[in-house]
């Protein structure tokens, strides 16, 4: 196992409180695999530059199905270039270059023949800022089936016999009601998105990406533009949705991390991870001092 | 509330608690003295003085609500502050018991009971706190074990002497079952000094639980809490 080869551990051994010893054998301490189910993602040394920037130094850790993991960290740190790895995201950034492994079910992404489309459906994605289509809720929800030609609609398709209406119905509700907006917007299907309220796009942009019958869901900061009510409302979806997809959510705020993820993942400043364990362990026993100072606010 | 002050609030915490544990140990230390020389003026002043004890327990539980309120404290900040709130909460016990014994003392008794010694075995029962105390100020996990240790032999000694008692109380009934007053004040005798090693045996207790809560805030080990 390589030094940074990081899976979620049971131990509770105390560590010493030297940075560079604790950072050691936290890292030591993580080889007794526990995950909450089997590993859907499995990355092994992952580094990214963007040109002669090294934006992440050597990254591994498997991530359960079916679980809420949090990514924490300073500004800059990587956890946001890590994020975006796990769907080859980062493709789209003309400098950035990634080397290393991801796989998802044991099928490597970064193989050149690999389907992007059918990845990063596969895998979605939820911003920072809710990014909903100026269309209509309705519109909003369909527009990923339609484009991947789940669902037919229109002239050409009632003429030859495939439309598709009730289907879409079917899948706007399902969608809806999974991201916990069908009460509130079940009367109003037409109208435009951008008139719902923040949560209410942002609630709207995870329906999207659930219309899509993803396997996992990519979160970054998904609540940080929220008020404490919609923050509320994200964070409660998030874990409905751990019944049955696995989450990955960058966040910012410790306290939503310790609340919502099973599993945290520490990102310090120069793109390493330091500590990735279960949520209790990290937020009552880091084994890093440097994970301890970063999250009780002496530094970073 | 920034870190600076956070900090300093963290600090202030953990001397309040040391500076109430040793308030209570005098206390309680009194009591046993009161106890055993039968000073009953010095055994009242101890029942009335429990309120104060009862406030600043109080305060100091009511700061460590705050703390949690106000920083959602994590990690070793997380451990100091559920380790003192559980820790005010065994001084406070230690407090009550230190007024049983002060309600118990009778005035001008030199010895609660002749046969045990409630001196010896109270100031063990009051060194084990101080041990466990001091590892809490100091974040000594050995001092921690070493009071759980301690106290397997305080217990032995209260067994013992509760059954001396017993087997005393039995022999006298025994001896002097022609006298009808004699039995019940000796009856009376043996459940004060029962009752009384009972509470000195519960301070021993409450002293393992503080070590108990030291060592988890020091190592995050949870061995002594179970």
């Amino acid at each position: 196992m390589s030094e940074t080869d990081i899976t979620p551990d049971t131990g509770s051994t105390a560590a010493t409180t030297t940075a560079g010893e604790s950072d050691e054998q936290a890292r030591d301490a993580w080889t007794e695999y526990r995950a909450a189910g089997e590993t859907k993602l499995s990355v092994e040394d992952i580094n990214v530059w963007y040109g002669d920037d090294h934006a992440l130094k050597d990254v591994s850790m498997d991530i359960p199905e079916e679980s809420v993991t949090a990514l924490i960290g300073p500004s800059g740190c990587g956890k946001s270039t890590f994020l975006r790895c796990l769907n080859r995201m980062n493709d789209r950034i003309k400098a950035a270059r990634v080397e290393g492994s991801v796989e998802v079910d044991g099928t490597q992404i970064y193989h050149p023949d690999a389907n992007l489309v059918e990845l990063r459906k596969r895998i979605g994605m939820v911003f920072q800022s809710p990014n909903p289509f100026p269309k209509s809720i309705r519109e909003n929800i369909s527009y990923g089936p339609r484009k991947h030609g789940e669902i037919e609609k229109g002239l050409l398709a009632r003429l030859f016999g495939r439309d598709d209406t009730e289907a879409e119905t079917e899948l706007v509700e399902r969608a809806l009601k999974q991201a916990a907006l069908w009460d509130e917007v079940n009367d109003r299907l037409d109208d435009n998105a951008l008139g719902l309220s923040g949560g209410q796009q942002q609630r709207l942009c995870i329906a999207r990406c659930l219309a899509v019958d993803p396997d996992v869901i990519l979160m970054d900061e998904p609540a940080s533009a929220l008020d404490p009510i919609a923050t509320s409302k994200i964070e409660d979806l998030v874990e409905e949705l751990a019944k049955e997809y696995t989450v990955v959510i960058v966040t910012h705020n410790m306290q939503q991390a310790a609340r919502i993820s099973d599993q945290t993942a520490v990102f310090l400043t120069g793109g390493e991870l330091i500590e990735y364990d279960d949520t209790e362990k990290i937020f009552e026993n880091p084994e890093s001092q440097r994970v301890e100072d970063y999250i009780t606010g002496k530094f970073g | 509330m920034a870190r600076t002050q956070y900090d300093e609030r963290l600090t202030t915490l953990r001397t309040d608690v040391v500076l109430l544990a040793e308030t209570v140990l005098e206390r309680y230390e009194d009591a046993v003295v009161a106890m055993a020389t039968g000073d009953t003026r010095r055994a009242d002043q101890l029942v009335r003085q429990d309120d104060e004890i009862n406030s600043r327990y109080l305060a100091l539980e009511q700061e460590c609500t705050t703390l949690i309120a106000r920083r959602q404290p994590v990690a070793g900040d997380l451990r100091l502050i559920t380790a003192s709130f559980k820790i005010l909460t065994d001084l406070e016990r230690i407090a009550d018991l230190a007024v049983n014994l002060a309600s118990r003392t009778e005035y001008g008794a030199a010895e609660i009971h002749d046969t045990i010694d409630i001196r010896t075995l109270g100031m063990t029962a009051g060194e084990m706190v101080a041990s466990a105390v001091n590892a809490y100020e100091t974040e000594t996990s050995d001092a921690c074990r070493a009071v759980a240790e301690t106290d397997t032999g305080l217990d032995e000694d209260c067994e013992t002497a509760n059954r001396r008692l017993i087997r005393e109380l039995i022999a006298e009934r025994t001896t002097d079952s022609h006298d009808e007053r004699e039995p019940a004040a000796t009856v009376d005798r043996t459940t004060r000094a029962l009752l009384t090693v009972r509470d000195i045996e519960r301070v021993g207790d409450h002293a393992v639980n503080i070590a108990a809560r030291a060592l988890y805030m020091i190592d995050s080990d949870a061995k002594l809490l179970y």
